[in-house]
């Protein structure tokens, strides 16, 4: 049981706000965490953080034994950690196999010029790629619409196609930022068995989920999050009780 | 589904050598023009719509990127000015000096957009457009560049020996003809080249998203450089050619208003056809003002109307009203669809500053 992220004293200012203030955080190797807490409580915000989107005001990030606070999102995205946007955030236009296609930037070696003489180690390579990319398709379920456009899929399809192109960058920590918004029980349940075949692979998973029941079922452990500030942290019967978590979500007594 | 995507290879392959046939012709065509068209001026006119067309390209490899450039026209003065200064001042041939302009505009291009590629969005559209109006001052106040009158007898191209053959030249249009249709080939070859490999697409995923882009492990700003390098570089190559042809070159050429025109031309072609949509576009936008023959006063007044009634027709340009056989839309609708890429581009390209939540 090593631990694969680790956060230390993290805080996050904007203006006067502390979008997140103090925060330590570990994360054990291939286990599912949950990140839950009420609107606004800087759930996002820690995800923005970690993989670089902006840099904390202070405070640490260490990912693999290393220190990456401040590196730029490309950078942590090279050294493997990957993430979903809460909004579907996909290459709109372009099929599905391409966007999980384009997820494979870092894995190409091919030069440009190999690449206009069509030598054969080039289409080789992309055709390998190509390949991989349909195994990701076919993993999630998704093979079957590869040609069609992001934009024309369902918005369950979206986010699974998301987590396809997060994946497709061979990521050792996947942070997942409400992956089961907007989805019917059954989309949800599909979701589930997605997040819980991909920790199978060995991939250690950091998800955002509001719905208490999802959340029960899918986590090993779970942190609640409140104004910036870590409240409560544990399995979900021990966070169940708690009383800072129960105002939190439901309001203080007598108010 | 296995039966489904043989067919669909089938259809690629088909296309592909559809498409070379019809390059080949395309090609064939060019290079026997002068031997039908016996008129200078057309040739002339050709020659400047192959310039233009490689310019509006440009703009278009910088577009996919999501950078919109005003700097256009000057890369190609600084491209110009180079090889006029090198052929004049250096008495360097033009052969030399054609590769060694192109060096030094993308060098030029290298340092100023490790300054100006960083920042993108609107930031970088004011930036590129000041640049512009100072490299037009600095062309004219410097003594080096021969002021406001510019640089004149810049040397025609030395004769190209041929075995057994007389030498070729470039005392007519012909040659300068050929050579230009030369350096098109050359530049689309390179833009083929980076659009078909990785390069493409990740200019690609930056244009369409640059904080997905950046998430995936695509280093925004060192792609952003590069395009802004190719563009200027290949700007440069045709400033080049342009100062040995015309023979004389002044400042006001190279200013802003040329690189509006060159934009016009890419998106009457339509920006989504990054080489044949310049192409015909410029081709187009050339012989409607020949055929209207408009004088220069009024030029400017047609020009933007007819960016205007772009916007509200045809918002993807001649190429995309061929290519998807088009059900024509509202030109309400396409107002709000050319705005909502404008908040789009102005939104997405700032992400420093308003990626807060």
């Amino acid at each position: 049981m090593s631990i694969i992220l680790e956060v230390k004293k993290l805080s996050k200012h904007f203006g006067g706000l502390a979008a997140i203030g103090q925060l330590d955080l570990s994360v054990i190797e291939t286990e599912i965490l949950g990140l839950i807490g009420p609107n606004g409580a800087g759930k996002t915000t820690l995800f923005n953080l970690i993989s670089g989107l902006f840099p904390p005001t202070s405070g640490k990030v260490i990912f693999d034994g290393r220190d990456i606070t401040g590196l730029k999102a490309h950078e942590i995205a090279h050294l493997g950690i990957s993430r979903t946007f809460q909004a579907s955030l996909l290459f709109m236009g372009i099929p599905v196999l391409d966007n999980v296609f384009t997820g494979y930037h870092m894995s190409y070696k091919t030069s440009v010029w190999s690449r206009l003489l069509r030598m054969p180690s080039a289409l080789k390579e992309e055709e390998l790629l190509r390949q991989r990319a349909m195994e990701i398709l076919e993993f999630t379920g998704l093979a079957s619409l590869k040609y069609e456009l992001a934009a024309n899929l369902a918005h369950g399809h979206q986010r699974i196609l998301g987590i396809c192109m997060a994946l497709a960058t061979n990521p050792k920590l996947l942070l997942l930022d409400e992956p089961m918004t907007g989805m019917n029980i059954r989309e949800a349940q599909t979701m589930i068995d997605i997040i819980r075949r991909i920790r199978d692979r060995g991939i250690t998973i950091v998800v955002i989920e509001h719905n208490m029941k999802t959340v029960a079922n899918l986590c090993d452990r779970i942190m609640v999050l409140n104004y910036g500030r870590k409240i409560a942290e544990g399995l979900f019967e021990e966070i169940k009780e708690n009383k800072e978590v129960i105002e939190a979500y439901l309001g203080k007594e007598g108010t | 589904m296995d039966n489904l995507r043989k067919k669909c290879r089938f259809n690629r392959n088909n296309l592909r050598s559809g498409k070379l046939i019809g390059l080949f012709i395309l090609a064939i065509i060019l290079v026997l023009v002068p031997v039908v068209v016996h008129n200078p001026y057309y040739i002339h006119l050709l020659i400047m719509v192959s310039m233009n067309a490689v310019l509006a390209m440009t703009f278009i490899l910088l577009l996919r990127t999501g950078l919109i450039t005003m700097a256009i026209a000057g890369f190609w003065g600084i491209g110009a000015y180079a090889s006029a200064l090198l052929a004049v001042r250096l008495h360097l041939s033009f052969w030399l000096a054609l590769p060694a302009s192109t060096v030094i505009t993308g060098i030029i291009a290298l340092l100023l957009g490790y300054l100006l590629v960083r920042r993108g969005g609107i930031g970088f559209v004011i930036e590129t457009l000041v640049f512009a109006f100072i490299i037009v001052l600095v062309f004219g106040t410097f003594d080096v560049f021969g002021g406001y009158v510019g640089i004149y007898n810049i040397p025609r191209p030395d004769p190209i020996s041929l075995p057994f053959l007389a030498p070729i030249e470039f005392t007519s249009k012909t040659p300068y003809y050929y050579l230009m249709l030369f350096l098109v080939l050359i530049v689309v070859l390179v833009f083929s080249a980076f659009y078909t490999a990785w390069t493409g697409r990740a200019w690609r995923a930056i244009g369409l998203s640059p904080r997905l882009a950046e998430s995936l492990g695509v280093n925004i700003f060192r792609y952003r450089l590069l395009a802004f390098i190719i563009a200027a570089a290949v700007a440069g190559l045709m400033g080049s050619f342009f100062a040995h042809y015309y023979g004389a070159i002044i400042p006001s050429t190279f200013g802003p208003y040329k690189t509006l025109y060159v934009q016009v031309y890419a998106i009457l072609g339509g920006v989504n056809f990054a080489i044949l949509g310049p192409i015909i576009g410029t081709l187009l936008m050339t012989i409607a003002s020949e055929f209207l023959r408009i004088s220069k006063e009024v030029e400017p007044i047609v020009t933007s109307l007819i960016v205007i009634l772009l916007v509200m027709f045809l918002p993807d340009g001649i190429m995309g009203l061929i290519r998807r056989g088009q059900r024509p839309q509202s030109p309400a609708k396409n107002i709000t669809r050319v705005a909502g890429w404008i908040r789009a581009f102005l939104s997405t390209t700032n992400s420093d500053s308003r990626d807060r939540k």
